[in-house]
């Protein structure tokens, strides 16, 4: 069987996921920065909701369980399917765009005034 | 949960996994450390990884540079590779003041045995090029500074401790710390309650908080700090480089990201970790600025932490006078991640022997009622 990549900005497979939590990274949080999963370009915009679904399924991929029924079973046991807490920029920023657009508000802000 | 310990550690940061290592290393069983998040919940996993020894008082940089022996050989020691990676420190300086300043400082540095040198902007265009040089008139450089990675830091220590028989318990916060008869604590958690001879108090920013739990007052503030991180670039950066009077950082890290922060110094104390969109205009202008070529890359993600900072801003470390089988650390500011591996060991050192091999009375909380207090002029924010 070939792997099947759940990351595509950073390469990272289920199989990697599932060993993550074998390991004992049982938190959305951790799991993201031990494995890397959602700390790519897209942020986690492709890549999240496949993690979710794959901890709330465990490796039983032919029946996707809820999170009470993964929770109960392994190597899935204790792990809370939620999400991790989302930061901005919402969609990666250019510095230089950045920069004018905190020109702008300065401008607004002042001219306000 | 209703049991006791030899040990209880309050926090998983770099200083609470550390020094549960530290302890467990030196024979000390039934260690149990609390943590109410996950393992990097608090400063350490928000932290920019920096790793310097070029300070201005003797006891940073004595700190540092042991610190720096200690990470040379933590990946191996913990078998847990931590991303340290020495690819320097670059201090740019723009004012006749700082230049004088660091000119006199790094003769003491090298005394102590840190490689620091004073470069000239024509040394700096050839370590870093595509830096804007027009108004920096030199730069101090260590070339075995560096960077780890935190989370890896703090995995390889919680997972060697655990090896150890370390107990750690995470998304469990102590809630009530009270002194019994016969010399224990009585430590209640959210998840049940531990008799313990001994506490080690190491909750960040949140330190003073447990404390007063036993009525003791640390006279430390909560700074937010922030900081944010660009797309992967391939490599072009090997050193950190900052600016002390601006307080403005950035590196690359192994995986090409550009790492990078700058203090505001009208910060009001708070304990918010809230993103704002004025930091990342601040940082992206002081970037572009300092590397114009950065202008067309993207910025993926800006966080928050919180600097933990006292009087002096030097840390606080130590017993407590009367409060016996109590110790703390904390009041790190901008630097306490750098610095964890020796303050751990020591503070492993002074719980099971009452002693530490590198001096750190200096450190005790005692010193905020005595008069004069001494600040190291190379701290950041
Ligand atoms: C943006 C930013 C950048 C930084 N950059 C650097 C750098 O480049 N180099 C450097 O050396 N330092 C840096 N620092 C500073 C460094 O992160 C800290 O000094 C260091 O991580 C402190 O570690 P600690 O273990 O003492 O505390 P923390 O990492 O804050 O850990 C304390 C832990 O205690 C937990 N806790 C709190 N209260 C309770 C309770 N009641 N019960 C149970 N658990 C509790 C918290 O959840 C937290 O996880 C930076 C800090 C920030 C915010």
């Amino acid at each position: 069987m070939g792997k099947t990549i759940i990351c595509h900005c950073e390469d990272i497979s289920i199989e990697e996921l599932f060993s993550a939590v074998e390991q004992g990274y049982k938190d959305i949080e951790s799991i993201k920065r031990y494995t890397g999963i959602a700390t790519g370009t897209c942020q986690g915009k492709c890549c999240l909701i496949q993690t979710l679904r794959a901890l709330a399924s465990g490796d039983d991929r032919s029946s996707p369980k809820t999170a009470s029924e993964s929770a109960a079973s392994t190597p899935l046991k204790g792990i809370a399917v939620k999400m991790p807490t989302i930061r901005q920029p919402v969609i990666p920023a250019r510095i230089d765009r950045i920069i004018k657009a905190g020109e702008k508000a300065v401008k607004k802000a002042t001219g306000k005034a | 949960m209703n049991r006791t310990a030899d040990m209880v550690i309050i926090g998983g940061g770099v200083n609470g996994v550390a020094c549960a290592y530290y302890l467990a290393r030196r024979g000390m069983k039934n260690i149990v450390l609390f943590e109410k998040g996950y393992l990097g919940y608090g400063a350490t996993g928000r932290c920019g990884g920096g790793i310097r020894q070029q300070w201005g008082m003797d006891e940073n940089i004595i700190l540092a540079r042991d610190s720096v022996r200690m990470f040379e050989k933590l990946s191996h020691e913990l078998g847990f590779n931590i991303f340290f990676r020495q690819g320097g420190y670059l201090i740019l300086i723009s004012d006749e003041r700082d230049y004088d300043l660091i000119s006199k400082t790094i003769p003491r540095q090298n005394e102590l045995g840190v490689p620091a040198e004073l470069l000239e902007p024509k040394d700096i265009a050839s370590l870093v090029p595509g830096l804007n040089l027009k108004t920096i008139i030199a730069g101090a450089y260590c070339p075995t500074d560096g960077t780890a990675y935190p989370y890896a830091v703090l995995w390889g220590y919680a997972e060697a401790a655990k090896r150890r028989g370390v107990d750690i318990r995470l998304h469990t916060e102590v809630l009530i710390i009270s002194r019994k008869s016969g010399g224990t604590y009585e430590v209640t958690t959210t998840n049940g309650t531990v008799h313990t001879p001994r506490i080690l108090n190491v909750a960040g920013a949140a330190t003073r908080n447990t404390a007063s739990m036993l009525g003791i007052v640390i006279p430390t503030k909560p700074y937010r700090h922030e900081i944010a991180v660009s797309e992967p670039l391939k490599s072009f950066l090997d050193p950190m480089v900052i600016s002390i009077r601006k307080g403005f950082y950035f590196s690359q890290s192994l995986r090409g990201e550009i790492v990078g922060g700058i203090g505001d110094p009208d910060e009001p104390s708070s304990s918010s970790t809230a993103s704002s969109p004025e930091f990342l205009f601040r940082y992206a202008e002081a970037l572009r600025k300092t590397f114009p070529a950065l202008g067309k890359v993207r910025i993926i993600r800006q966080w928050a932490g919180l600097y933990d900072v006292s009087p002096d801003a030097r840390p606080i470390i130590g017993t407590v006078d009367g409060v016996d089988g109590y110790y703390h650390a904390c009041g790190f500011s901008g630097h306490g991640f750098m610095l964890s591996p020796v303050v751990a060991k020591l503070l492993s050192e002074l719980i099971t022997t009452g002693k530490t091999s590198i001096p750190i009375d200096s450190l005790n909380l005692k010193r905020f009622s005595e008069p004069g207090l001494t600040r190291d002029p190379y701290v950041v924010g």
